[in-house]
């Protein structure tokens, strides 16, 4: 994980002219915090993480804005989406009963180790706005998409469509993630992959599985 | 002593049951053939064979489980050896030296002193293990509530310590971890937390799902974005596999001396065998005669790595075993493997069950013989299976993950899971942060939480109670100490030296 770590050429992050990058990751944080932020104000009891997310949100407006200038990217962008998730726990877990007495409530330690993550969140996200750090990696976004669609296409597909039909079309669909598919080729490796996993899982290790669609 | 030998004895009556050697030597042949394939680590590979154990009788699907551990930690060698692909993390630093040695035409002694020095590692560790179990499991019984949750502290710390890269981010992911397993009903009232009122997450996040999507979705994605790669597999045929005697003497001192810091390492939680062999190349390095033959083909830079990976693999059982703690991912899957057949991994395993404990000790040393002798003349096989194209293996791998994780609930929800965790990995390590110490904070969370609250009610509500009892204000005197050298800048520049190597 060496690539990437090189500080970039002053103006530039990621490629992007430096106010275009922060302007993109400004605008992401700031939609991010405002749905946390109606969530928030629509749950009772939920103070703190109102606080917390407005504060986001007004942090992701002066960094789209320039105001801040943000010198590892980084590390900044990922302490303030740790923020976000402690926030999200925060919201999720503040109608559950605290403390009572001696005893812990069930709410009591998510809310300790949330307030404890945004701490630290903040913390990491203060080093990416005062320490030259390193810029975000480019993301690609064909290959992994397409991997992530199959594993959903396969969730989506395994109760309906049965065991074969599910084990084929999600294979195609990932292979299409690759940029040197070749159709037949993939063809025959998804064919013969569905009936490795059909002997594997079906008659080998005995699983339920239904094989096929189902026709009521 | 004697105790000792009848134990040993009987764990070996048990492993050496026909049908369980079968299931040992099965685990360790399909965990070398997952393991050899590049980018799968061997926590994707245990999660991925975890339903083929399903159907065993108990103690049967340990002890494959247990062959399936150390077939993947050796097909990862196979692989750093022959493509210079570290087939895991354990074996990276495998390839320096391994990968040398391959293309000066000695891959045959390279994975033989793999092979030799993994199994002289796992008899030695075999013995610490079933040496240091009744002791460990007598002061179990000394551990009270607080005591329990300061060891994990530290087990945590530990992790931190020993995780690469920034101290802050490493203890941010242990507590992201700690939060997410407190997804689904509280253990005392029954209540639903932060479940979004979605039914399939009543019962928790799987650990499963995540280890899959964290370590073996992520790892693909990340390896799309990378340009088509050239693989450089050895291309010359594989002949003497036999390492010669000036071989055999160059390496006896790394083996040992890589045997005892992999013991060492691998009973500290949070530790592992990442770092045990990191350290043991460093170690080897230091005190050689010549440092300059490292790197170019030094058959100890092989040895002792390998023998340390296997024995810090093997020690880590010592913690799950007697005091009920996972100390890395891989044991955490054991725990939930053992909670399917019905086993609560603890001091009372030992006690209650000790056909099962011995005989999964027994299975370790049978385990790790079985390597020896599948794989040195299965090392064609793994060549050809290496020539296939990563075009091909990735979406296979993505299948049979899903199918994998769809069989141990039936439950489709559980395969989303595994998407999601599998963008939220991708996104981790392009923020660098490191996914190992999240995955330990998940797994410890449960049980720290529980004894954490119960501590906290046995104090009546008093915080100082893991200060003033011994042994727990020692456990988290050493947890703080550790952290605050591990934030030291001086130290901080060590470690970084030592990972970049």
């Amino acid at each position: 994980m060496s690539e990437g770590v090189t500080p970039s050429p002053k103006g530039t992050l990621g490629g992007l002219p430096l106010k275009t990058h922060n302007l993109v990751g400004g605008l992401i944080m700031i939609a991010i915090a405002a749905v946390l932020l109606a969530y928030a104000i629509w749950t009772p009891n939920a103070l703190v993480p109102r606080i917390l997310s407005g504060a986001v949100v007004l942090i992701g407006i002066a960094v789209a804005a320039g105001v801040v200038p943000v010198h590892g990217p980084r590390d900044f962008y990922g302490g303030l989406m740790l923020v976000l998730l402690a926030t999200l726990a925060l919201t999720a877990s503040a109608e559950l009963p605290g403390q009572r007495g001696f005893a812990f409530g069930p709410g009591t330690a998510p809310r300790l180790f949330s307030i404890l993550l945004a701490a630290l969140g903040a913390a990491v996200a203060l080093g990416g706005v005062f320490a030259e750090g390193a810029p975000i990696e480019k993301y690609k976004v064909r290959g992994p998409a397409l991997v992530i669609v199959s594993i959903l296409a396969f969730a989506g597909m395994i109760r309906p469509l049965g065991l074969v039909p599910a084990t084929f079309l999600a294979f195609m669909i990932s292979i299409l993630g690759s940029t040197e598919m070749r159709w037949i080729e993939s063809l025959v490796a998804a064919a013969l992959m569905t009936l490795f996993c059909v002997l594997l899982f079906v008659y080998l290790l005995n699983l339920p599985f239904q094989l096929w669609p189902r026709f009521y | 002593m004697s105790e000792l030998l009848a134990n040993l004895w009987m764990g070996f009556q048990v492993a050496g049951h026909p049908y369980n050697i079968l299931f040992c030597l099965l685990g360790a042949l399909v965990g070398t053939l997952v393991g050899v394939l590049p980018g799968i680590g061997t926590v994707a590979t245990i999660a991925m064979l975890l339903p083929i154990t399903f159907g065993l009788p108990p103690v049967g699907a340990l002890i494959m489980l247990a062959g399936i551990y150390y077939g993947a930690q050796y097909g990862g060698s196979t692989t750093s050896v022959l493509v210079n692909i570290p087939g895991e993390a354990t074996s990276v630093i495998t390839c320096l030296d391994g990968h040398q040695m391959a293309r000066q035409g000695r891959a045959g002694p390279a994975l033989a002193i793999a092979a030799i020095g993994s199994f002289f590692a796992g008899c030695v560790a075999t013995v610490l293990v079933a040496a240091l179990g009744a002791p460990l499991t007598s002061l179990a019984l000394l551990f009270g509530p607080a005591e329990y949750f300061s060891l994990m502290c530290l087990g945590l710390i530990f992790a931190v310590v020993l995780a690469k890269g920034s101290v802050i981010k490493a203890v941010a992911m242990v507590v992201t971890g700690l939060l997410l397993s407190m997804v689904g009903s509280d253990l005392e009232t029954g209540a639903g937390r932060m479940t979004f009122d979605i039914a399939e997450l009543a019962d928790g996040i799987g650990f499963a799902n995540i280890a899959m999507g964290l370590f073996g979705f992520a790892e693909i994605i990340r390896n799309l974005e990378l340009p088509a790669e050239s693989r450089d597999i050895v291309k010359s045929k594989i002949t003497g596999l036999m390492p010669t005697r000036q071989d055999l003497i160059d390496s006896a001192g790394a083996i040992a001396r890589g045997t005892v810091l992999g013991s060492l390492v691998g009973i500290l939680p949070g530790g592992g065998a990442v770092i045990a062999s990191f350290a043991a190349y460093t170690f080897e390095k230091k005190i050689s005669k010549d440092p300059s033959r490292f790197g170019r083909g030094a058959i100890e830079g092989v040895a002792a790595p390998e023998s340390a990976n296997n024995a810090a693999a093997q020690t880590s059982f010592i913690p799950l075993l007697t005091l009920g703690i996972p100390p890395n991912a891989v044991m955490a899957l054991m725990v939930g493997a053992m909670t399917i057949h019905g086993i609560v991994p603890g001091p009372q395993v030992m006690t209650k069950q000790p056909e099962l404990f011995w005989g999964m000790i027994a299975s370790m040393w049978l385990g790790n013989l079985m390597l020896v002798v599948i794989n040195l003349p299965l090392v064609g096989v793994w060549v050809t299976l290496l020539r296939v194209p990563y075009r091909l293996l990735y979406p296979s791998i993505i299948v049979f993950c899903c199918i994998g994780i769809y069989s141990i609930n039936n439950s489709p929800f559980d395969v989303v899971i595994a998407a999601i965790f599998g963008v939220v990995g991708f996104w981790l390590v392009k923020h660098d942060f490191e996914p190992a110490p999240l995955t330990l904070g998940f797994v410890l969370g449960p049980l720290m939480e529980e004894n954490l609250r119960r501590a906290m009610l046995i104090a009546r509500g008093d915080a100082t109670v893991f200060f003033t009892r011994p042994i727990s204000s020692a456990l988290l005197i050493t947890a703080i100490i550790l952290l605050i050298v591990a934030a030291l800048p001086k130290m901080r520049r060590r470690r970084d030296e030592v990972f970049v190597e």
